[in-house]
Protein backbone atom coordinates (compact mmCIF):
# COMPACT_ATOMS: atom_id res chain seq x y z
CA UNK A 1 0.00 0.00 0.00
CA UNK A 2 0.89 3.69 -0.67
CA UNK A 3 2.05 6.02 1.84
CA UNK A 4 1.70 9.42 3.03
CA UNK A 5 5.12 10.64 4.14
CA UNK A 6 5.08 14.53 3.86
CA UNK A 7 2.66 17.77 4.00
CA UNK A 8 3.76 20.57 2.96
CA UNK A 9 2.23 24.26 2.21
CA UNK A 10 4.16 27.02 0.85
CA UNK A 11 2.91 30.55 -0.70
CA UNK A 12 3.23 31.94 -4.27
CA UNK A 13 3.02 35.17 -6.16
CA UNK A 14 4.06 36.10 -9.90
CA UNK A 15 6.09 38.63 -8.28
CA UNK A 16 8.78 36.27 -6.61
CA UNK A 17 9.70 34.63 -10.29
CA UNK A 18 9.15 37.85 -11.66
CA UNK A 19 11.22 40.06 -9.90
CA UNK A 20 13.96 37.70 -8.73
CA UNK A 21 16.69 38.89 -9.16
CA UNK A 22 16.01 42.53 -8.55
CA UNK A 23 14.41 41.97 -5.24
CA UNK A 24 16.44 43.03 -1.89
CA UNK A 25 18.98 40.94 -1.13
CA UNK A 26 17.33 40.34 2.69
CA UNK A 27 13.75 39.73 1.21
CA UNK A 28 15.35 37.06 -1.10
CA UNK A 29 17.16 35.66 1.95
CA UNK A 30 13.87 34.83 4.03
CA UNK A 31 11.93 33.51 0.77
CA UNK A 32 15.25 31.05 0.23
CA UNK A 33 15.80 30.01 3.54
CA UNK A 34 11.90 29.03 4.27
CA UNK A 35 11.47 26.87 0.48
CA UNK A 36 14.60 25.64 1.05
CA UNK A 37 13.34 24.27 4.67
CA UNK A 38 10.69 23.03 3.00
CA UNK A 39 12.70 21.59 0.02
CA UNK A 40 14.88 19.67 2.62
CA UNK A 41 12.11 17.96 4.76
CA UNK A 42 10.25 17.17 1.49
CA UNK A 43 14.11 15.21 -0.02
CA UNK A 44 13.85 13.61 3.54
CA UNK A 45 11.10 12.15 3.21
CA UNK A 46 12.14 10.83 0.17
CA UNK A 47 8.70 10.86 -1.95
CA UNK A 48 8.44 8.96 -4.88
CA UNK A 49 5.17 10.62 -6.19
CA UNK A 50 3.47 14.09 -5.32
CA UNK A 51 0.18 15.46 -4.82
CA UNK A 52 0.20 19.34 -5.91
CA UNK A 53 -2.85 21.41 -4.56
CA UNK A 54 -2.77 24.60 -6.12
CA UNK A 55 -5.58 27.33 -7.61
CA UNK A 56 -5.42 27.81 -11.55
CA UNK A 57 -4.95 31.79 -12.58
CA UNK A 58 -7.10 31.17 -16.00
CA UNK A 59 -4.56 28.81 -17.52
CA UNK A 60 -6.72 25.92 -17.59
CA UNK A 61 -10.53 26.94 -17.26
CA UNK A 62 -12.32 30.14 -17.65
CA UNK A 63 -16.29 31.37 -17.01
CA UNK A 64 -17.57 29.31 -19.22
CA UNK A 65 -16.23 25.94 -17.51
CA UNK A 66 -15.06 26.09 -14.10
CA UNK A 67 -14.83 22.81 -11.98
CA UNK A 68 -14.66 23.48 -8.34
CA UNK A 69 -12.09 20.74 -8.49
CA UNK A 70 -10.32 19.30 -11.00
CA UNK A 71 -7.61 16.10 -11.06
CA UNK A 72 -4.36 15.67 -13.47
CA UNK A 73 -4.65 12.09 -14.19
CA UNK A 74 -2.47 12.30 -16.80
CA UNK A 75 1.23 10.82 -17.64
CA UNK A 76 2.48 14.46 -18.77
CA UNK A 77 1.43 18.22 -17.77
CA UNK A 78 2.40 21.19 -19.17
CA UNK A 79 4.82 23.53 -18.02
CA UNK A 80 4.12 26.99 -17.01
CA UNK A 81 2.75 29.51 -19.64
CA UNK A 82 3.47 32.72 -17.88
CA UNK A 83 6.70 34.55 -19.73
CA UNK A 84 8.10 35.21 -16.44
CA UNK A 85 8.23 31.86 -15.50
CA UNK A 86 9.55 30.70 -18.34
CA UNK A 87 12.77 32.32 -18.02
CA UNK A 88 13.22 30.73 -14.53
CA UNK A 89 11.69 27.32 -14.56
CA UNK A 90 11.92 25.99 -18.04
CA UNK A 91 10.44 22.96 -17.90
CA UNK A 92 7.84 22.50 -20.89
CA UNK A 93 6.67 19.57 -19.64
CA UNK A 94 6.52 17.94 -16.17
CA UNK A 95 5.75 14.62 -15.11
CA UNK A 96 2.38 12.83 -13.95
CA UNK A 97 1.25 9.96 -12.37
CA UNK A 98 -1.81 8.30 -14.26
CA UNK A 99 -2.20 5.65 -12.10
CA UNK A 100 -2.34 6.98 -9.30
CA UNK A 101 -4.41 10.10 -10.81
CA UNK A 102 -7.32 7.76 -11.90
CA UNK A 103 -7.00 6.27 -8.32
CA UNK A 104 -7.57 9.31 -6.52
CA UNK A 105 -10.71 10.05 -9.37
CA UNK A 106 -11.82 6.65 -9.03
CA UNK A 107 -11.56 6.75 -4.85
CA UNK A 108 -13.78 10.24 -5.05
CA UNK A 109 -16.33 9.21 -7.66
CA UNK A 110 -16.97 5.92 -5.22
CA UNK A 111 -16.98 8.30 -2.53
CA UNK A 112 -19.85 10.69 -3.76
CA UNK A 113 -17.28 14.01 -5.03
CA UNK A 114 -17.91 15.15 -8.59
CA UNK A 115 -14.51 16.31 -9.67
CA UNK A 116 -13.98 17.39 -13.36
CA UNK A 117 -10.38 15.11 -14.98
CA UNK A 118 -8.14 16.22 -17.05
CA UNK A 119 -5.49 14.41 -18.91
CA UNK A 120 -3.24 17.21 -19.37
CA UNK A 121 -2.83 20.24 -17.07
CA UNK A 122 -0.88 23.25 -17.68
CA UNK A 123 0.79 24.07 -14.29
CA UNK A 124 1.18 28.21 -13.71
CA UNK A 125 2.92 29.56 -11.10
CA UNK A 126 0.81 29.48 -8.38
CA UNK A 127 2.67 25.35 -8.78
CA UNK A 128 5.43 25.84 -9.98
CA UNK A 129 7.09 28.80 -8.12
CA UNK A 130 6.98 26.48 -5.42
CA UNK A 131 8.58 23.77 -7.23
CA UNK A 132 11.09 25.98 -8.87
CA UNK A 133 12.57 27.35 -5.07
CA UNK A 134 11.65 24.05 -3.53
CA UNK A 135 13.82 22.78 -5.79
CA UNK A 136 11.49 19.49 -6.56
CA UNK A 137 13.19 17.06 -8.81
CA UNK A 138 12.00 17.83 -12.39
CA UNK A 139 11.84 13.92 -12.63
CA UNK A 140 9.54 13.39 -9.68
CA UNK A 141 6.32 12.65 -10.77
CA UNK A 142 3.12 15.22 -10.09
CA UNK A 143 -0.68 14.58 -9.55
CA UNK A 144 -2.07 18.43 -9.59
CA UNK A 145 -5.43 19.09 -7.74
CA UNK A 146 -6.35 22.57 -9.43
CA UNK A 147 -9.33 24.37 -6.70
CA UNK A 148 -10.77 26.88 -8.02
CA UNK A 149 -9.68 29.68 -5.29
CA UNK A 150 -10.40 32.52 -7.62
CA UNK A 151 -13.96 32.97 -8.90
CA UNK A 152 -17.06 33.19 -6.55
CA UNK A 153 -18.27 31.06 -5.50
CA UNK A 154 -15.92 28.75 -4.61
CA UNK A 155 -15.56 25.27 -2.67
CA UNK A 156 -17.21 25.86 1.27
CA UNK A 157 -13.74 25.19 3.74
CA UNK A 158 -16.07 22.12 4.78
CA UNK A 159 -15.58 20.46 1.57
CA UNK A 160 -11.78 21.12 1.55
CA UNK A 161 -11.76 19.30 4.50
CA UNK A 162 -13.65 16.52 2.91
CA UNK A 163 -11.14 16.44 0.01
CA UNK A 164 -8.39 16.40 2.45
CA UNK A 165 -9.76 13.45 4.13
CA UNK A 166 -10.38 11.94 0.80
CA UNK A 167 -6.85 12.33 -0.65
CA UNK A 168 -5.84 10.89 2.40
CA UNK A 169 -7.85 7.35 1.81
CA UNK A 170 -6.78 7.50 -1.48
CA UNK A 171 -3.02 7.15 -1.10
CA UNK A 172 -3.25 4.73 1.88
CA UNK A 173 -5.64 2.55 -0.93
CA UNK A 174 -3.03 2.91 -3.43
CA UNK A 175 -2.42 -1.21 -3.92
CA UNK A 176 1.77 -0.35 -5.10
CA UNK A 177 3.62 0.67 -2.43
CA UNK A 178 4.61 4.08 -3.24
CA UNK A 179 5.40 7.17 -0.97
CA UNK A 180 3.46 10.18 -1.68
CA UNK A 181 3.69 13.84 -0.27
CA UNK A 182 0.85 16.76 -0.49
CA UNK A 183 1.75 20.10 -0.99
CA UNK A 184 -0.31 22.95 -0.66
CA UNK A 185 0.41 25.96 -2.37
CA UNK A 186 -0.88 29.81 -2.13
CA UNK A 187 -1.72 32.15 0.74
CA UNK A 188 -1.91 33.49 3.05
CA UNK A 189 -3.47 36.97 2.86
CA UNK A 190 -3.39 39.21 -0.42
CA UNK A 191 -5.43 40.94 -2.05
CA UNK A 192 -4.92 41.34 -6.18
CA UNK A 193 -6.54 43.39 -8.49
CA UNK A 194 -9.06 44.49 -5.95
CA UNK A 195 -9.53 47.92 -4.03
CA UNK A 196 -6.83 46.96 -1.46
CA UNK A 197 -4.61 45.64 -3.51
CA UNK A 198 -1.14 45.33 -1.60
CA UNK A 199 -2.57 44.65 1.36
CA UNK A 200 -1.86 42.20 3.65
CA UNK A 201 -3.58 41.36 6.54
CA UNK A 202 -1.36 40.11 9.50
CA UNK A 203 -4.05 39.86 11.87
CA UNK A 204 -5.70 37.56 9.94
CA UNK A 205 -2.79 35.22 8.87
CA UNK A 206 -1.50 35.10 12.59
CA UNK A 207 -5.45 33.81 13.28
CA UNK A 208 -5.33 31.28 10.58
CA UNK A 209 -1.80 30.17 11.92
CA UNK A 210 -2.87 30.31 15.62
CA UNK A 211 -6.10 27.76 13.71
CA UNK A 212 -3.94 25.60 12.00
CA UNK A 213 -1.81 25.11 15.28
CA UNK A 214 -4.61 24.09 17.41
CA UNK A 215 -5.84 22.15 14.59
CA UNK A 216 -9.30 21.43 15.28
CA UNK A 217 -11.65 21.17 11.80
CA UNK A 218 -14.88 23.27 13.31
CA UNK A 219 -12.77 26.22 14.91
CA UNK A 220 -10.76 26.61 11.47
CA UNK A 221 -13.71 26.34 9.84
CA UNK A 222 -15.77 28.63 11.18
CA UNK A 223 -12.67 31.13 11.25
CA UNK A 224 -11.90 30.92 7.48
CA UNK A 225 -15.78 30.94 6.23
CA UNK A 226 -16.14 34.21 8.48
CA UNK A 227 -13.01 35.41 7.53
CA UNK A 228 -12.27 35.03 4.46
CA UNK A 229 -15.10 37.53 3.24
CA UNK A 230 -13.23 40.38 5.24
CA UNK A 231 -9.24 39.56 3.92
CA UNK A 232 -8.46 39.97 0.44
CA UNK A 233 -9.07 37.99 -2.30
CA UNK A 234 -5.48 35.93 -2.83
CA UNK A 235 -6.49 34.35 1.02
CA UNK A 236 -9.22 32.18 -0.39
CA UNK A 237 -5.92 30.14 -1.71
CA UNK A 238 -5.86 29.19 1.93
CA UNK A 239 -8.28 26.22 0.72
CA UNK A 240 -5.03 24.27 -0.68
CA UNK A 241 -3.39 24.61 2.70
CA UNK A 242 -7.07 23.46 4.05
CA UNK A 243 -6.86 20.15 1.48
CA UNK A 244 -3.46 19.32 3.15
CA UNK A 245 -4.05 19.88 6.74
CA UNK A 246 -7.20 17.42 6.58
CA UNK A 247 -4.77 15.01 4.62
CA UNK A 248 -2.39 15.28 7.62
CA UNK A 249 -5.66 14.07 9.94
CA UNK A 250 -6.15 18.13 10.93
CA UNK A 251 -2.91 17.82 13.05
CA UNK A 252 0.82 18.04 13.75
CA UNK A 253 0.87 21.61 12.07
CA UNK A 254 4.33 23.43 12.11
CA UNK A 255 4.78 26.66 10.83
CA UNK A 256 8.01 26.89 9.09
CA UNK A 257 8.08 30.83 8.34
CA UNK A 258 5.41 33.77 8.00
CA UNK A 259 6.25 37.02 6.97
CA UNK A 260 4.37 39.89 5.10
CA UNK A 261 6.02 40.31 2.14
CA UNK A 262 5.34 43.36 0.69
CA UNK A 263 8.03 43.30 -2.26
CA UNK A 264 5.82 39.87 -3.48
CA UNK A 265 2.43 41.65 -2.29
CA UNK A 266 1.91 38.65 -0.18
CA UNK A 267 1.80 37.39 3.37
CA UNK A 268 4.23 34.39 2.70
CA UNK A 269 3.67 31.55 4.77
CA UNK A 270 5.45 28.44 4.75
CA UNK A 271 4.17 25.28 6.94
CA UNK A 272 4.76 21.71 7.23
CA UNK A 273 2.69 18.53 9.16
CA UNK A 274 3.44 15.58 10.79
CA UNK A 275 3.11 12.80 8.59
CA UNK A 276 0.97 9.57 9.76
CA UNK A 277 2.89 7.07 12.05
CA UNK A 278 4.44 3.92 9.74
CA UNK B 1 -21.72 41.84 -11.93
CA UNK B 2 -19.46 39.73 -14.30
CA UNK B 3 -19.45 41.11 -17.99
CA UNK B 4 -18.99 37.63 -19.90
CA UNK B 5 -17.69 39.58 -23.18
CA UNK B 6 -15.33 41.40 -21.35
CA UNK B 7 -14.01 38.66 -19.12
CA UNK B 8 -13.43 36.89 -22.68
CA UNK B 9 -11.60 39.48 -24.20
CA UNK B 10 -9.52 39.41 -20.90
CA UNK B 11 -8.95 35.86 -20.82
CA UNK B 12 -8.26 35.74 -24.40
CA UNK B 13 -5.51 38.28 -24.17
CA UNK B 14 -4.15 36.17 -21.72
CA UNK B 15 -4.03 33.04 -24.10
CA UNK B 16 -2.64 34.73 -27.54
CA UNK B 17 0.22 36.93 -28.35
CA UNK B 18 -0.96 37.66 -31.40
CA UNK B 19 -4.03 39.05 -30.22
CA UNK B 20 -2.47 41.06 -27.45
CA UNK B 21 -0.11 42.63 -30.51
CA UNK B 22 -3.09 43.34 -32.28
CA UNK B 23 -4.55 44.88 -29.38
CA UNK B 24 -1.39 47.22 -28.68
CA UNK B 25 -1.66 47.72 -32.74
CA UNK B 26 -5.82 48.97 -32.52
CA UNK B 27 -7.65 48.22 -29.97
CA UNK B 28 -10.52 49.64 -31.17
CA UNK B 29 -10.88 46.81 -34.10
CA UNK B 30 -10.14 43.75 -31.64
CA UNK B 31 -12.69 44.93 -29.19
CA UNK B 32 -15.29 45.05 -32.38
CA UNK B 33 -14.40 40.89 -31.92
CA UNK B 34 -16.09 40.69 -28.84
CA UNK B 35 -20.07 41.76 -28.09
CA UNK B 36 -18.67 44.61 -25.55
CA UNK B 37 -21.34 46.95 -24.55
CA UNK B 38 -21.01 50.90 -25.38
CA UNK B 39 -20.44 52.10 -22.08
CA UNK B 40 -17.66 48.99 -21.23
CA UNK B 41 -16.16 50.05 -24.78
CA UNK B 42 -15.66 53.69 -23.47
CA UNK B 43 -14.35 52.57 -20.54
CA UNK B 44 -12.07 49.86 -22.71
CA UNK B 45 -10.64 52.89 -24.70
CA UNK B 46 -10.53 55.51 -21.44
CA UNK B 47 -8.46 52.98 -18.87
CA UNK B 48 -11.26 53.36 -16.55
CA UNK B 49 -9.78 50.88 -13.94
CA UNK B 50 -12.66 51.69 -11.74
CA UNK B 51 -15.55 51.34 -14.17
CA UNK B 52 -13.93 47.95 -15.21
CA UNK B 53 -13.21 46.69 -11.96
CA UNK B 54 -16.82 45.51 -10.66
CA UNK B 55 -17.05 43.43 -14.34
CA UNK B 56 -14.51 41.26 -13.91
CA UNK B 57 -12.53 38.81 -12.37
CA UNK B 58 -10.11 40.58 -10.44
CA UNK B 59 -6.63 38.46 -11.52
CA UNK B 60 -8.21 39.17 -14.95
CA UNK B 61 -8.26 42.79 -14.09
CA UNK B 62 -4.90 43.07 -13.39
CA UNK B 63 -3.14 41.04 -16.04
CA UNK B 64 -5.44 43.14 -18.99
CA UNK B 65 -3.53 46.50 -17.28
CA UNK B 66 -0.11 44.76 -17.47
CA UNK B 67 -1.03 44.49 -20.92
CA UNK B 68 -1.72 47.79 -21.37
CA UNK B 69 1.22 48.64 -20.07
CA UNK B 70 -0.22 50.54 -16.87
CA UNK B 71 2.77 50.78 -13.91
CA UNK B 72 1.60 47.94 -10.99
CA UNK B 73 1.92 51.32 -8.56
CA UNK B 74 -0.41 53.07 -10.84
CA UNK B 75 -2.86 50.07 -11.24
CA UNK B 76 -2.98 50.24 -7.38
CA UNK B 77 -3.21 53.68 -6.57
CA UNK B 78 -6.54 53.89 -8.97
CA UNK B 79 -8.19 50.64 -7.26
CA UNK B 80 -7.54 52.42 -3.87
CA UNK B 81 -8.77 55.91 -4.92
CA UNK B 82 -11.97 53.61 -5.38
CA UNK B 83 -11.89 53.73 -1.66
CA UNK B 84 -12.07 57.80 -1.16
CA UNK B 85 -14.86 59.20 -0.21
CA UNK B 86 -17.14 60.22 -2.73
CA UNK B 87 -15.74 57.62 -4.93
CA UNK B 88 -18.26 55.25 -7.28
CA UNK B 89 -18.79 51.91 -5.27
CA UNK B 90 -16.21 49.79 -5.04
CA UNK B 91 -16.26 46.38 -6.71
CA UNK B 92 -18.52 43.23 -5.07
CA UNK B 93 -15.36 41.49 -3.44
CA UNK B 94 -17.40 38.26 -3.05
CA UNK B 95 -18.72 37.83 -6.47
CA UNK B 96 -14.66 38.16 -7.74
CA UNK B 97 -13.21 36.40 -4.98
Amino acid sequence: MAKLVGIFAASHGPIIARDWETMPRDHRAKLTAAFDEIGRRLRACRPDLLVVVSPDHWVNFFINNLPAICIGIGDEHDGPPEPFMKKVYPHTMLKGHAAFGRHLLQTALDNDFDPTLSHRLTLDHGTCIPLWRIGVDPELPLVPILVNDLEAPMPSIRRCFAWGRLVRRAIESYPEPLRVAVLGTGGLSHSIGETTMGWIDETFDHACIDAFARGEERQLDAFLTEQLERTGNGAHEIRDWVIAHAAAGSTGFELIDYFPSPATLVGAGFASWQAPAA
Amino acid sequence: MTDYWLSKLFYDLQHDAQLVADYRADMAAVIERYRIKPDVRRALMDDDVAALSPLVNAYLLRFYFQVRGMPQDEFMARLHAMNAPGAPGEPEKVGHG
